[in-house]
């Protein structure tokens, strides 16, 4: 029989090894004024979560950066620079990410730039490397950054309001179904999940709709049968929804409790994923997901010569990361894949590596200068601006038009999946619909 | 009132899971006096393993024995390879505590590539969804609470009816005594490893069932629940951990229901920090299965 001193001994230390585990358990013209490109590598800091809940999101960033350098390297590097991609790990909590920023910029004098930084992480690293003058691309849709003063600070996606008022719009004047005016909203407890709440209920209730619930969801539980008991009680005409990680397991459970019967459920823009195509595939079968599930998403194109190159680079990616493929029509991907070619160009631009000198050039170079050539490709633009062009380049996202405070906006596309996890669009909102949206989402 | 009925009958199924874990948790501590962090581990690799041998196409029922002997086998290693060796060398409680933190990470790691960072799900159907009053189950459900029931039995046996289980007792209450009567405690502490090793590999596999979808980040999750249901019930207690369970899993799901489900955990763990300010020993702490043998 075990004492009671190595019993409070071992109350002592699980609660202790319990802390531990919480801690560790969110274009311009050339014109050449730089101080030359200077020599050796140059990296991409991939800072995202790779691990915990959210480590879905981390491998669609890595995919565009393993993309990005062979789209550079093979045309001649940053000046002879050849560019590298490193991960860092926030594990999608600001306690891990500022050791994972601080690590990454301590260690690493050749960073050229820095993405992912989703809104798990972003409003503890992006001051970090906002310090430090490195240009980033961040993906995080939080309001906090709509006018940031951040100098360093992109973002290619528009805010999470403007994906909330897409899902409202979605469910109000979405194809192939009459209004769903009472929601159920489901989102994660994460920041960047409950950015969604509040606009989505603005937009919904000013439009005539009326919220069932609103259940924030602890993200990896084990089980949500109660929560989904609570749900159905409300008879939703919809979920909409953004819980990344868990959306199987309550999705599921949504099946079973409705005995065998899904309801229809709205995704925001990141359940465009592959991990989550999978994960709520294998719960609730491919004819569910094909029939119940909509999505939103920002207008791409998915061809062209931008988006081709892109490819042929993501699927050559494939032999350092072989889920890579899997990202080809992942927005984030897309985007951040440009992010880092507009930086490589703003360098050539300035014919310097001291972002000091190239990170407003960036801005430039995406939303164009007077005049300036279309360009679709690293390749062609370094050409141009070697030729003494101004470039704008339009990659395989599409244009960029930033505002003051380095974000750029687009419009939104309602989509959904086909039977691969291809994306397919569904239809579209009106210009009316937009601006009735926004007016009542405020 | 109906959801209320409910989210019991729903927090009979997740108090099962978490019993079948905690037992085999505290157990592990009760007779080896090791704290492993690296079980949750232990039980995502079993899970893993069973969803490997399930997609070959056999039953997950079946699959669940095969997460079973993965876990006592690994349990089995690790403690041979990894912790007995730093325990001969004196290392200290925290010392160990930190060592199977270590390993914890290191599996965690090893284990990513290997299986990826998707969800993955077993080929299960769900079973008939069974109504009685308020309360609703699956059949499934239905039959990993009589799976943990049945394992609670067996633990019960094992310890008061065995010479085994004797053995471990007395192990468990001084273990140079015990070896100078002539029981050979070595292989005593193997087959505890062994045991709680196939219950660590079983909770694996049905937490993972009842979690419709797992990742690897699900180890980290199960360990904290598990690990407050054995500091709940009393350290090394077997009976402890059970109640801890029943606490934990009832608590959670009642909460969810009465409030909003994002402090279920909270909830749970907020109880959990005043029975330790009110009982620092845990609330079986006098009365254990594995009081010395009489």
């Amino acid at each position: 029989m075990k004492t009671f001193q190595s019993r409070n001994r071992f109350g002592r230390a699980a609660l202790s090894a319990l802390a531990i585990m919480t801690v560790t358990a969110c274009g311009g013209g050339s014109s050449s004024t730089g101080g030359g490109l200077g020599s050796g590598d140059l990296l991409v800091g991939v800072i995202a979560p790779f691990t915990g809940a959210d480590a879905g999101l981390g491998p669609a960033y890595y995919a565009a950066c393993l993309a990005a350098a062979p789209a550079i390297n093979n045309n001649g590097g940053v000046g002879g620079r050849n560019i590298g991609c490193q991960q860092f790990d926030t594990r999608g909590e600001p306690a891990d990410a500022v050791p994972a920023a601080n690590a990454m910029i301590a260690s690493h004098s050749n960073l050229m730039a820095v993405v992912g930084c989703t809104s798990d992480e972003a409003a503890t690293v992006a001051p970090i490397i906002d310090r430090s003058h490195i240009p980033m691309f961040c993906m995080t849709g939080q309001s906090e950054f709509n006018k940031t003063a951040l100098k360093y600070f992109h973002r290619l996606v528009p805010a999470d309001v403007y994906d909330a008022f897409a899902m409202v719009g979605s469910a109000l004047y979405g194809p192939n179904h009459a209004p769903y005016k009472k929601a159920a909203l489901v989102f994660g407890d994460d920041i960047g999940s409950q950015a969604f709440v509040q606009p989505a209920t603005n937009a919904l209730t000013k439009l005539g709709g009326t919220i069932a619930i609103n259940q924030p969801i602890h993200l990896g539980a084990s089980s949500y049968r109660t929560e989904v008991a609570a749900m159905l009680k409300t008879n939703p005409d919809v979920i909409l929804t953004e819980a990344l990680g868990s959306a199987g397991t309550y999705l599921k459970e949504v099946k079973t409790q409705n005995g065998g019967k899904m309801i229809p459920f709205i995704g925001s823009s990141a359940t465009i994923d592959p991990v989550w195509f999978q994960q709520v595939r294998d719960a609730i079968g491919i004819n569910d997901l094909l029939k119940y599930y909509a999505g939103v998403d920002l207008g791409y194109t998915f061809s062209g010569p931008a988006y081709t190159e892109f490819l042929a680079n993501l699927n050559a990616a494939a032999s350092q990361f072989s889920e890579a493929p899997k990202y080809k029509q992942r927005g984030s991907t897309l985007h951040l894949y440009d992010g880092i070619i507009m930086t490589a160009l703003a360098m050539v631009a300035t014919n310097s590596a001291d972002p000091k000198v190239y990170n407003s050039k960036i801005i430039d170079i995406a939303n164009g200068t007077t005049g300036a050539t279309t360009v679709n490709t690293y390749k062609d633009g370094v050409a141009a601006l070697h030729a003494g062009k101004s470039i704008r380049f339009v990659g395989a996202g599409g244009e960029n038009n930033f505002d003051q405070y380095n974000n750029s906006q687009s419009g939104y596309i309602l989509v959904a999946y086909d039977k691969d996890g291809n994306e397919v669009t569904a239809g579209t909102l009106t210009p009316d619909q937009t601006a009735k949206l926004i007016a009542a989402g405020g | 009132m109906d959801l209320y009925l409910a989210a019991f009958g729903f927090g009979l199924v997740s108090l099962s899971v978490i019993a079948i874990g905690a037992v085999g948790f505290t157990m592990q501590f009760g007779i080896t006096n090791m704290i492993n962090l690296a079980y949750g581990e232990v039980m995502i690799s079993s899970a893993y393993v069973a969803y490997y041998v399930n997609r070959a196409g056999i039953s997950i029922w079946i699959a669940m024995i095969a997460g079973a002997v993965f876990g006592a086998a690994f349990s089995f290693l690790l403690n041979r390879i990894v912790y007995a060796p730093f325990l001969a060398k004196g290392t200290s409680h925290i010392g160990m505590v930190i060592v199977s933190l270590a390993v914890s990470l290191m599996m965690a790691n090893l284990l990513l590539p290997i299986v990826g960072y998707y969800s993955v799900s077993y080929q299960n159907s769900t079973g008939d969804l069974i109504r009685v009053g308020s309360i609703i189950l699956t059949t499934n459900q239905i039959a990993i609470i009589a799976v943990a029931v049945a394992l609670m039995l067996l633990i019960h046996g094992l310890l008061r009816y065995t010479r085994l289980g004797k053995a471990m007792r007395a192990t468990s209450a001084n273990p140079t005594l015990a070896r100078n009567c002539g029981i050979p405690t070595q292989r005593v502490v193997d087959m505890v490893w062994v045991i709680t090793g196939a219950l660590c590999g079983l909770a694996g596999v049905v937490a993972a069932m009842d979690s419709d979808t797992f990742a690897i980040a699900n180890g980290a999750t199960f360990l904290i629940t598990i690990l407050a249901a054995a500091v709940l019930g009393g350290a090394g207690q077997p009976y402890g951990a059970m109640i801890g369970a029943v606490l934990i899993g009832l608590i959670t799901e009642l909460s969810a229901a009465a409030w909003s489900p994002q402090y279920k955990e909270v909830v749970a763990f907020g109880i959990l920090v005043l029975v330790m300010v009110l009982r620092p020993q845990g609330l079986l702490a006098k009365r254990g299965a594995l009081a010395a043998a009489g």
